[in-house]
């Protein structure tokens, strides 16, 4: 007998919202309060995984047509260019550099480039944990 | 529904551009203001005045957390027991809800009430299959489930 996975997935329709906002908040939580660019990417890994759970590869691959090791590969640069910038200033590889913005909304903000980096890190995340799960679990 | 509240905000949003103040005031009275007048003009929508609909969310969890503590204390009751005459079945049960969300918001309803658990849907999604652990008479397991959650469900999505 075929089993309806009726109910896992509407929930999951529900859930991967709230996982994936959670993993967003997390990301920028990480300068003054736990969190940062690895859980966050785990989350939304875990994320994407629960979809896969309860839908099959094909459809997850439909909804999300991301070509996760090139993603990966964003990620690197993006952690290296931002390693690399403090070069052109003239000083250490890795120094960072922040300053308080006037953003519309958000008022006052501080940028630092940290938080580019841990966007590269993000995405190394979220790209490494799918080719591994899409290379043991993919159909061909 | 999801037009109606649309046209609400953007009735607050237009109050707000003609009182030329963008406070959170202003947009709540706005927003009543557009209650009133959808509640006014309610027959040329297609679906009923929301606020209708509303009412009904709010009466489900009143209905759901009643139902709730009194299966708590049934299965309390069962539990503390000397003597185990427990009688569990798995039983079937049709159900007149259509939409995916409607079944799953019955489905874990039931679950979350004590002393019954959905096993699964069917496949053409008209029976749930119910677990229950301790059960007198089928019918009135399934009146109980529909007379209290279905109905409050059907309430909730009548247009």
């Amino acid at each position: 007998m075929k089993s309806n996975d009726l109910i896992l997935q509407t929930s999951t329709r529900v859930v991967f919202f709230i996982i994936f906002l959670f993993s967003i908040h997390i990301f920028f939580a990480g300068h003054y309060t736990p969190g940062g660019g690895f859980v966050g990417g785990l989350l939304m890994a875990s994320a994407i995984v629960l979809l896969l759970l309860a839908y099959d590869f094909k459809t997850v691959k439909e909804v999300l047509p991301f070509n996760y090791l090139a993603m990966t590969a964003i990620g690197m640069l993006i952690a290296l260019t931002t390693a690399a910038g403090s070069l052109v200033f003239n000083v250490p590889f890795f120094t960072h550099w922040y300053d308080y913005f006037d953003i519309p909304l958000l008022g006052k903000t501080s940028i630092h480039t940290a938080m580019f980096f841990d966007i590269g890190v993000y995405l190394v995340v979220v790209g490494i944990t799918l080719t591994i799960i899409e290379m043991i679990g993919g159909d061909n | 529904m999801a037009f109606q509240i649309l046209l609400n905000v953007f009735i607050a949003f237009v109050w707000m551009f003609l009182s030329n103040s963008f406070s959170s005031a202003t947009f709540i009275i706005g927003y009543l203001l557009g209650l009133i007048m959808l509640f006014m003009l309610r027959r040329f929508f297609t679906s009923r005045f929301y606020l209708g609909r509303v009412w009904a969310v709010i009466k489900l969890g009143g209905i759901f957390i009643k139902e709730l503590v009194a299966a708590n204390v049934a299965v309390l009751k069962v539990i503390l027991k000397p003597k185990l005459d427990l009688r569990p079945a798995i039983f079937e049960m049709e159900t007149e809800l259509k939409q995916d969300w409607e079944i799953t918001l019955l489905s874990l309803l039931i679950t979350l009430t004590p002393g019954t658990v959905v096993v699964n849907v069917s496949e053409d999604r008209t029976k749930l299959y119910v677990h229950a652990i301790d059960f007198d008479n089928i019918d009135d397991a399934v009146d109980s489930i529909r007379s209290t959650f279905e109905k409050a469900i059907l309430e909730v999505s009548r247009s």
